[in-house]
């Protein structure tokens, strides 16, 4: 058993490597004017500039929060490079594309046309801070749906992006979604129009690359009145010894009896085995379902990251309107991860489901800290929450801290938690049947997160499949 | 000892510590001083405070309380109601001073001593010291201010003392009477079971008048190995009176500890029971009903901090909530590093039967063991409406039904009390609270 976990703990982070790219930085630190000088460099319109200096402003007044369940060294933030863009090159067509930079996408896996053309994905890669080239937009704009980075939508549709904006996440929300709001560089923008069924699941593909260069990502997806979406988000990082702070902001507002589905696999860069570096994922995840039956969808598969702190979120706001959130967060080695969501039931007839598997190994700390909060006026609210823990060896932790609010007779509230491990019985049965430890393990695993792993798109299911097997390689049995 | 507290309701709460009478011991004056120390430097919980999250304190704040100067004269008449006719003996305390009157003493077992705290530290000093003021006010939930002012006013309370394989089958009957308005009372219960042996307690709480007043108990319980202690704890305070407790309990290996607390009364009442099993295979029972309304909060945080293998705790706690009433729950599970094959579960089911009434409530689970089996639930809802009908289809009138099936929801908790004229006293003061709409 402990052997199993040795070599799963220990296995290398397949995704290492740092492509050598020109990048034109900004001097480290931040003051008004690196704001003015990220606003200038986008060339980005008044109104923009002054929400990212409000933002700032408030920022200086806030105090970074102590409240999870997560330790770190203090972070500088005027140590911080806040833009990063690759040596800005014309580029006419896909042909052009820095052959550097289609390398590395290839040894991560993603050949883009292939991707684009056979699983039929649109992917808006983001290298760093700038998006380098989107495909598919003319099929999607042929439905009227807009698909492209967030600078881009400032200028082509800055009506949709100024009224959107700051809408779900206010710029003084939190510290770190304050300091987005100050400094984001880029992301991705989707609007989907009035009655328009998405043909194909969106994707963005996140790669971390300058060293020291802290990725701010603003995503904004807007679902009008019947659309419908599915959004998938992946990441991986290259292996570097400074942690790196990565603090984005996704908004999703989704109207009268829209959908938004949004996935994630994330599995940046946790740290070596004592927890030398890794990524800081602090992000600010919230979605509004503003409509009458309206429905948001969050699935997460957390596996990477040195500190996971997150809770996509769903403000149920619209009557009959629907939240869910499926999460699976695996941590070993030094890994921490305190992460979950909140439900707020505000109109009538609301319903949520939670779903959360945890699973700890080596000397990690996997935390779930959620909120389900039923508003006075939440008649007939429902909320079903599960929260899953496995632990895999001795030193690792697992906690559970829901909050539970209610202020509304009619509401029905049900919370459930476990933990448990792997039964030597379970595993015994599995080798009585010929199936050796390792591979009984990754199918107990596998059934633990079925759950959530149902939710997923069907190329992401295989993903997160092979990634936990991955993690997880050679660490039990 | 001065008061140097910056907190200016702090500051008012402990003006009284000066006029307390030196105790008998150096070490208890040591340990007062202390926590006087440590209460100046604290000040009054805000909801900021993640302990203190939904429990707003600031009506406590508004009432200014002494401790007692001049006794209020109660009569043996007064509290021949709250009388328990199974007790062993039972002793009375009317706004935190003994009033030995009133106390009613049978015969006790040999190796069982029930005394008033005054007196133990002058006959049974050196079974009190190792004890008193060591178990509560040093948990992991951290620096609680209540505690360290009750320990600032230690004088009054109860020590029990049981030898090893002393048991007393019948129970003890702890009575506070609250009857004067504006005081501070700081009771203090020391319960130490040595090996094998075995006891109930039952705590009683209950007021005279509709007086406004602040008690601020605390308990402390130590239970050795193979020892078996139940805590009753029944709180019936004034509708206006502010009750804080805590509850600190250590059991040793293969001790046995049982929790029923009720909760009824006060304006806004808090209920902290802290358990630490500090030896292998000690098995817990926590039992919790709070039944409230009109604007009444009712706040119970329980802690139960698994360090040692094999040890099994099963809590259930009840909340049922009408009027604007609101109730509050937090149940901490600890098992550390090593406490391997503890079995640990925790249900938190609450009643809402009104439209303004609400319920916080947050289990919670810390786990640093991979070989446990834990589990936690919270439920929130009302009364089932098939559960309604069926009993309206037997010709029971809409009102009726209800309360029957309200008190069924207490009742799991009630019925678990071992003592039959508690369960009836307790089964009409919910059947009262639940007719009148709670």
């Amino acid at each position: 058993m402990s052997t199993v976990l040795d070599n799963l703990v220990s296995q290398p982070y397949k995704h290492g490597f740092v492509t050598d790219i020109e990048s034109e930085s900004a001097p480290k630190g931040l003051s008004e004017d690196t704001i003015r000088m990220i606003s200038a460099k986008k060339n980005e319109p008044e109104w923009l500039l002054e929400f990212r200096l409000q933002a700032y402003r408030h920022w200086l007044t806030m105090t970074e929060p102590q409240w999870p369940n997560v330790h770190y060294p203090k972070i500088d933030f005027q140590a911080i490079s806040y833009y990063a863009a690759p040596k800005p090159k014309k580029k006419l067509s896909m042909d052009e594309v820095d052959p550097e930079l289609l390398r590395t996408f290839e040894k991560l896996g993603v050949p883009m046309h292939e991707r684009a053309a056979l699983a039929g994905v649109a992917v808006d890669v983001i290298f760093d801070s700038v998006s380098v080239t989107t495909t598919y937009k003319e099929k999607l704009a042929e439905v009227g749906i807009i698909f492209c980075s967030i600078s881009e939508a400032v200028h082509n549709h800055p009506e949709l992006v100024k009224k959107y904006m700051g809408s779900v996440v206010p710029a003084g929300d939190n510290f770190y979604a304050a300091l987005n709001s100050a400094v984001f560089t880029d992301g991705s923008f989707c609007f989907i129009p009035k009655g328009v069924k998405c043909p194909m699941d969106l994707s963005t593909y996140f790669r971390i690359n300058t060293q020291d260069s802290g990725q701010f990502e603003r995503t904004l997806i807007i679902a009008e009145e019947g659309a419908k979406v599915s959004y998938l988000e992946g990441c991986t990082a290259p292996q570097f010894d400074t942690n790196q702070l990565h603090a984005a902001v996704v908004e999703l507002v989704a109207l009268d009896d829209a959908d938004i589905k949004y996935s994630t696999v994330q599995n940046w860069y946790a740290g070596d085995e004592n927890g030398v570096g890794g990524i800081y994922n602090f992000v600010t995840k919230r979605g509004l379902c503003k409509g009458h039956n309206s429905k948001i969808s969050w699935t997460q598969v957390e596996t990477g990251s040195a500190i996971t702190w997150k809770y996509p979120s769903c403000v149920l706001l619209g009557d009959n309107s629907i939240g869910e959130f499926y999460s699976v967060a695996l941590t070993n080695h030094m890994q921490q991860a305190d992460t979950g969501t909140k439900m707020i039931h505000i109109g009538k007839n609301t319903k949520s489901t939670i779903i959360s598997k945890g699973i700890s190994a080596g000397r990690s700390n996997n935390s779930y800290r959620g909120l389900v909060k039923i508003g006075a006026k939440a008649d007939g609210a429902r909320n079903f929450s599960q929260c899953d823990s496995m632990l895999i060896g001795t030193q690792c932790g697992a906690n559970t801290f829901p909050y539970i609010q209610v202020n509304n007779p009619t509401a029905k509230v049900e919370h459930e938690a476990t933990t448990s491990k792997i039964g030597e019985d379970q595993l015994f049965y599995f080798q009585s049947r010929g199936i050796p430890t390792e591979e009984a393990v990754s199918m107990i695993i596998n059934g633990f997160c079925k759950d959530v792993f149902q939710q997923l798109p069907m190329e992401f299911a295989v993903e997160a499949t092979k990634l936990l097997g991955l993690k997880l390689e050679g660490s039990v049995g | 000892m001065n008061v140097t507290a910056t907190h200016p309701y702090v500051a008012a709460l402990l003006a009284g510590s000066g006029a307390l009478p030196k105790s008998p011991a150096a070490w208890l004056d040591a340990r007062r001083a202390a926590a006087l120390e440590r209460a100046n430097a604290l000040a009054v919980p805000t909801t900021r405070d993640e302990e203190w999250r939904f429990t707003d304190l600031t009506p406590l704040t508004k009432l200014q309380v002494q401790p007692v100067t001049t006794a209020v004269k109660v009569s043996a008449g007064d509290v021949a109601a709250h009388a328990v006719p199974e007790a062993a003996i039972s002793l009375v305390f009317v706004d935190g001073v003994p009033a030995p009157e009133l106390a009613q003493r049978g015969a006790l077992p040999a190796g069982v001593t029930v005394i008033a705290l005054t007196d133990a530290l002058k006959s049974h000093a050196a079974l009190v010291e190792p004890h008193l003021g060591k178990l509560a006010g040093n948990e992991p939930a951290g620096d609680d201010l209540f505690t360290a002012l009750n320990t600032a006013f230690l004088q009054h309370g109860v020590f029990i003392h049981l030898a090893n394989n002393a048991q007393l089958k019948a129970p003890i009957h702890l009575l506070f009477v609250a009857a004067g308005n504006g005081v501070a009372t700081y009771p203090r219960c020391l319960i130490v079971a040595e090996g094998g042996a075995e006891a109930c307690v039952i705590e009683d709480y209950v007021a005279l008048g509709e007086a406004a007043y602040l008690t601020n108990a605390v308990t402390e319980i130590a239970v050795a190995p193979n020892a078996s202690v139940r805590h009753i704890k029944l709180q019936r305070e004034s509708q206006k009176a502010f009750h804080i407790s805590t509850c600190a309990v250590t059991l040793a290996k293969d001790a046995r500890f049982q929790s029923h607390a009720v909760t009824l009364g006060a304006r806004l009442s808090r209920n902290n029971l802290n358990i630490t099993q500090q030896g292998e295979g000690a098995q817990i029972e926590i039992d919790g009903l709070a039944l409230i309304g009109g604007r009444q909060t009712a706040d119970t945080h329980t802690l139960m901090d698994h360090t040692k293998p094999h040890g099994t705790c099963k809590q259930t706690h009840k909340t049922i909530v009408g009027g604007a009433g609101h109730a509050v729950f937090n149940g901490k599970v600890f098992v550390r590093e090593g406490a391997q094959l503890t079995d640990s579960s925790q249900q938190s089911r609450n009643l809402l039967l009104s439209d303004k009434a609400h319920v916080d409530t947050k289990p919670q689970l810390e786990i640093f063991a991979d070989d446990v089996k834990c589990a936690h639930g919270a439920a929130v809802g009302q009364l089932d409406a098939d559960h309604l009908f069926y009993l309206k289809s037997r010709g029971l009138p809409e009102a009726q039904a209800r309360n029957l099936l309200t008190y069924a929801f207490g009742a799991e908790i009630i019925d678990h009390i071992p003592v039959p004229s508690l369960v009836a006293v307790l089964e009409k003061l919910v059947m009262a609270r639940t007719e009148a709409g709670v």
